[in-house]
């Protein structure tokens, strides 16, 4: 059986070395703060999009036999890499995957550039072992695959909060968050979530009509929710800025994308690093600092952090308050 | 002719004046016991003095079955906010007569901080026990109290040795009558003193946190009354509000919210050369040689650096850019989501298991007082940050 797996940010510093550990080279993700078509369309040669979003737990994510936007296209979930999806906390990974796993054949893409991908010989084995099995299947041979679970949870965080709004332990949330994909395969806008029976069709489109194409599809289904939740995050996966930079001799871009990897293995070094003796010595130093100061420093020092979260109680209960309905989902 | 309780656990008595309103009420200070039996019909409710023989109660009452109600008085409510009781009170009210017996528990409080009138899981769940029997339920006691030492409810009965038994004893059946008493608790528990009453914990005079001195005991048990008084005046609620708070335990910041930067910044400013260079053992390796890399371009795995190389970073590195970079670390998203996991883990039972990691003492060792549970909710974090104020001050 396979073993445990943890959950982890969708983070575009979190895909992209995840990508690197799997062995696949020239990518990254960059996230999307917006829906505007041509910011995605400058970040060309764009392979697909991710798309995070929270789901009510309460209800059945699959009502239909239609989808309520495109058609499912039977076809394709043999002829494409898709994969059902067997284990919650992968959803991040698989979705990933799904853009990744097929960008290997160019002799199938009509994406030019952004058709091929080098994904790295772990990978490749991967997918030949798994394209000629059904859905199902390919979805157990995911999670069974130490490589992509121990690349997978060597990102985790130790919380089980998924999502970048960091749930505090004093919240209540019953709700689940899934990560789906959309990517431009062999001429059509293919929308792949593991949760559905088959990969879904949005039309023809070629890699130029991509990014107006999906933001319109991305469009229809945010609308499509309750006006107060947006809660959802959109990462792009693209070829490396770096290359682009270099091709062009464009330093201050190449500089800019070094600090940003920077960045992204600091963050990712905190992610994976236990903080609980870092904890205990800055609790001691603050603790300290405050007996030293006397009076009442301590009492007031522990006051104010029950003020922080009565006032967080309270915020909350207004939001409470204030919204419908679970969100209801229609995709 | 020896008979054989139910339920006993420590409790005094109170001398009640009901020849006005408000009644009178003076707390007698002797150690005692309220217990429970039955004969053929009836279930009798007895008090005793500890050192006095179980079948020679000073009050033995004939209990016909819903005539009679036990129940704590509720210290907290709203409008008496001035009127904090410093005791646990108990009530045994009749509905055939206005009579009154009053009583107040005399094991150790288990609220937090020692607040002495606050009513534990356990303090309720025997008021509850009596009440049911008072109400002709047969109750099995052994299971009601073990209920409370785990959330699943297992019945922890065969453990050796059953800590929530220490004031509170469970007999068995309640309707088997056996000659000479037997039970759970064995025969010595009504009679003599098998447990280690001599403790400190379960002296009888520190019992209810008063001193060993019956004089202490005294005015303790007059101030328990003063207050008991300003509450008959007002409303009476019953405890149903306190437990539901209980539930969820002492209402206590997070540690996000106490170690927020706006803290913690200050403090790295002002700490000494010593705290910034031991601090630093805590950080991920990567991180200190990276910080003195600057921005390569290396699309690495993460290597784990060797000993050697973070050696050396840290040796070229200058205070001023240690605490630069712990100030980063201070206000990262990473750093915050680790403090509400480790505040989870502590809500969620880790507070022996961590503060045994840490080497930060904490009271009973991180369990429930006279429990074998770990302290959970807000209260495992109070005890936790309590903990490791002690610990600091030890050190001093």
């Amino acid at each position: 059986m396979s073993g445990g797996w943890n959950t982890i940010e969708s983070d575009a510093g979190v895909f992209t070395d995840l990508l690197t550990n799997l062995g696949v080279k020239g990518v990254q993700f960059e996230e999307l703060l917006s829906l505007e078509p041509d910011a995605l369309a400058q970040l060309h040669p764009v392979y697909g999009v991710i798309f995070l979003f929270k789901y009510p737990t309460n209800e059945p994510y699959r009502g239909t036999d239609k989808p309520l936007d495109g058609t499912f296209d039977y076809d394709a979930s043999e002829r494409l890499f898709f994969a059902h999806q067997t284990i919650q906390n992968a959803c991040g990974t698989q979705a990933l995957l799904s853009v990744l796993l097929n960008k290997a054949d160019p002799s199938v893409s009509q994406e030019g550039d952004a058709g091929y991908i080098d994904i790295g010989d772990k990978l490749r084995d991967f997918r030949e072992f798994t394209i000629a099995l059904p859905a199902e299947i390919r979805g157990e041979a995911l999670s069974n695959s130490e490589l992509i679970r121990d690349t997978h949870n060597s990102f985790a965080r130790s919380s089980p909060f998924i999502d970048e709004t960091q749930r505090r332990p004093d919240e209540e949330d019953g709700d689940a968050f899934h990560f789906i994909a959309y990517s431009p395969i062999g001429g059509t806008l293919y929308e792949l979530d593991g949760l559905q029976p088959a990969p879904i069709s949005h039309g023809a489109c070629t890699q130029e009509d991509f990014p107006q194409k999906v933001m319109d599809v991305l469009q229809r289904r945010i609308a499509r929710y309750d006006a107060s939740e947006i809660r959802f995050n959109l990462l792009a996966m693209i070829r490396d800025l770096r290359i682009r930079a270099r091709e062009f001799a464009d330093e201050d871009l190449l500089a800019s994308e070094e600090r940003k990897r920077e960045a992204w293995r600091f963050e990712n070094a905190l992610r994976r690093h236990n903080f609980v003796g870092f904890a205990g010595e800055i609790l001691k130093g603050v603790v300290s600092a405050k007996l030293v100061a006397g009076g009442s420093a301590y009492d007031d020092w522990v006051n104010q952090g029950k003020k922080k979260m009565e006032k967080r109680a309270a915020e909350q209960r207004a939001r409470k308050g204030g919204e419908g309905e679970d969100v209801e989902m229609q995709g | 002719m020896p008979i054989s309780p139910i339920i006993t656990f420590k409790a005094g008595i109170c001398d009640v004046d009901q020849s006005s309103k408000p009644y009178k009420v003076t707390p007698q200070a002797r150690p005692g016991y309220i217990y429970l039996y039955s004969d053929d019909d009836f279930i009798h409710f007895c008090w005793r003095p500890r050192d006095a023989p179980a079948d020679e109660p000073e009050l033995d009452l004939v209990m016909i079955p819903e005539d009679g109600h036990f129940l704590p008085y509720d210290t907290k409510s709203p409008a008496q906010a001035s009127a904090k009781t410093n005791g646990r009170i108990f009530s045994l009210k009749f509905s055939s007569s206005s009579q009154r017996h009053i009583f107040w528990l005399q094991s150790k409080p288990q609220g937090p901080n020692g607040d002495p009138s606050f009513l534990s899981p356990r303090d309720l769940k025997i008021g509850e026990i009596v009440d049911k029997l008072l109400q002709g339920y047969e109750v099995d006691v052994n299971r009601e109290l073990a209920s409370l030492s785990s959330s699943g409810g297992s019945n922890r009965r065969d453990d050796g040795d059953d800590e929530t038994m220490e004031d509170v004893e469970g007999h068995g059946d309640p309707n088997a009558h056996h000659e000479g008493g037997t039970g759970g608790a064995g025969p010595d528990a009504t009679g003599g003193d098998v447990r280690r009453e001599g403790e400190d914990a379960r002296e009888g005079g520190a019992d209810g946190a008063r001193a060993a001195s019956a004089t202490n005991a005294e005015a303790d048990a007059a101030a328990v009354v003063r207050n008991f008084l300003d509450s008959l005046k007002g409303t009476q609620g019953l405890a149903g509000g306190q437990a539901q708070a209980q539930a969820q335990g002492k209402s206590y910041p997070l540690l996000n919210d106490l170690l927020e930067p706006s803290v913690t910044i200050p403090m790295l400013d002002s700490a000494t050369d010593e705290y910034v260079d031991n601090l630093l053992n805590y950080l991920p390796s990567t991180v200190i040689v990276m910080s003195q890399q600057g921005a390569s371009g290396a699309d690495a795995i993460e290597i784990e650096p060797s000993a050697a190389s973070v050696e050396a970073a840290r040796q070229t590195m200058s205070q001023d850019q240690k605490r630069a970079l712990l100030k980063k670390v201070l206000r990262s998203p990473q750093f915050t989501q680790s403090l509400a996991s480790l505040t989870i883990a502590l809500r969620d039972g880790g507070l022996p298991n961590i503060s045994t990691a840490l080497g930060v003492q904490v009271e009973n060792g991180g369990m429930v007082r006279g429990g074998t549970v770990p302290l959970g909710g807000g209260d495992a974090v109070e005890a936790f940050v309590e903990g490791v104020k002690k610990t600091v001050q030890k050190k001093k």
